[in-house]
């Protein structure tokens, strides 16, 4: 079998379903190597044996994830009328959203395969995961927040010391229930609680929270909570995207610039950076567009 | 609302967000047949139709839209 078999037969399949959405995975492509099909089969390999302890299969999430993009498209539809997300408060997402089974079945499953099906989200990942490894010396304690697709978090142990401390905080079970599925390592901590009521004695010399920051109403609060519980020379990593309507984003970065403001407030300094367009589009009409973005960086403490 | 009619102004919407006065659409065009038609312009032509019918599609209604006919029966169903 080929090695890009798998993730080739999951588009082929989405273009059958969706010839619309399958242009832009198509026009998409040519920013992929080889690295990207032996990556995005490795964790197809594990998802699916994830899926199979569930009675499920790859035909079930790929409708999990079209149906994530119904709304998206209903959402963004909205962005473009009124030019904000449709809903702004926590609460608000709650009853529509994480506490609502049915919705965030699917759309669990569809923001899954979305990690190497959409551009900005393995770009991201990429840049994670070149990047990392020269922080493994300096990383005894690693905390991530939100481990949803365990992608980072599998990076980190491959790369950290054995005797480093890994501690994942999620406010989902199932999200917690999903990373320990896919990753399957006894070294990670994880504990159930909201960030806001995680009170830890130690700091910790590296802290990942990748796409948390658009979801609460107030991420200011959650980034001084984070400056707390960073050690003094430790390193943030942090993902945000801009122009990015979904069914539980609250908190619209309209440009880069307002989250590095914020970052800024919040006492951190850009060590580096990144930023990468969900749409293949020359960067000017991307702008004007107000094409969503998923922008990515490394900080200190200032 | 006959069939007729709603193709007629789509075809003109399509036209527009397109930019393309050459398409013509028939219940069977689908993304395969207009190559503008992609997720950018996709948005475009439901915030054009919600505009022109003045309707307001839910995210369950615009579900699995293949072709153009299945972008009528949603419309119909609308009136």
């Amino acid at each position: 079998m080929n090695d890009k078999n798998i993730i080739l037969d999951i588009y082929n399949k989405i273009a059958e379903k969706s010839p619309i959405h399958a242009k832009k995975l198509k026009k998409n492509m040519k920013h992929y190597n080889d690295v990207y099909f032996q990556r995005s089969d490795d964790f197809i390999i594990k998802y699916l044996k994830f899926l199979n302890t569930l009675g499920k299969d790859i035909d079930y999430s790929i409708d999990c994830y079209l149906k994530m993009l119904d709304d998206i498209i209903a959402e963004d539809t909205y962005f473009k009328k009124f030019g904000k997300y449709s809903s702004s408060s926590f609460e608000e997402v709650n009853n529509r959203v994480y506490g609502n089974p049915n919705i965030m079945e699917y759309y669990m499953h569809g923001l899954l395969i979305s990690q190497f099906l959409w551009k900005q989200h393995y770009q991201i990942y990429n840049y994670f995961i070149e990047n990392i490894k020269e922080y493994s010396n300096s990383t005894n304690s690693y905390l991530e927040i939100g481990a949803g697709h365990g992608l980072y978090l599998s990076e980190a142990v491959k790369i950290l010391d054995k005797n480093a401390i890994i501690d994942v905080v999620d406010i989902s079970e199932s999200s917690i229930n999903l990373a320990k599925n896919l990753i399957n390592n006894d070294r990670i901590n994880f504990t159930l609680a909201n960030i806001f009521d995680f009170n830890s004695n130690k700091k910790y010399d590296f802290i990942t929270m990748g796409e948390v920051l658009e979801h609460v109403e107030n991420p200011l609060s959650l980034l001084l909570k984070l400056n707390e519980l960073l050690n003094k020379n430790g390193t943030l990593y942090i993902t945000a995207p801009t122009n990015a309507p979904t069914i539980d984003h609250i908190y619209l970065f309209k440009n880069i610039n307002e989250i590095k403001s914020l970052l800024n407030k919040a006492g951190f300094k850009i060590e580096k950076d990144i930023y990468f367009y969900a749409e293949d589009l020359p960067e000017e009409m991307a702008e004007k567009m107000e094409i969503a973005l998923m922008y990515g960086a490394f900080l200190k403490k200032i | 609302m006959e069939q007729i009619d709603i193709i007629n102004k789509l075809n003109n919407i399509f036209r527009e967000v397109m930019d393309n006065e050459d398409i013509v659409i028939t219940p069977e065009s689908s993304a395969n047949d207009i190559e503008e038609w992609d997720s950018l312009t996709h948005v475009q032509l439901i915030i054009a139709i919600e505009k022109s019918f003045n309707i307001r599609f839910k995210s369950s209604e615009i579900r699995n839209w293949k072709n153009v006919g299945e972008m009528i029966e949603a419309i119909q169903n609308k009136f």
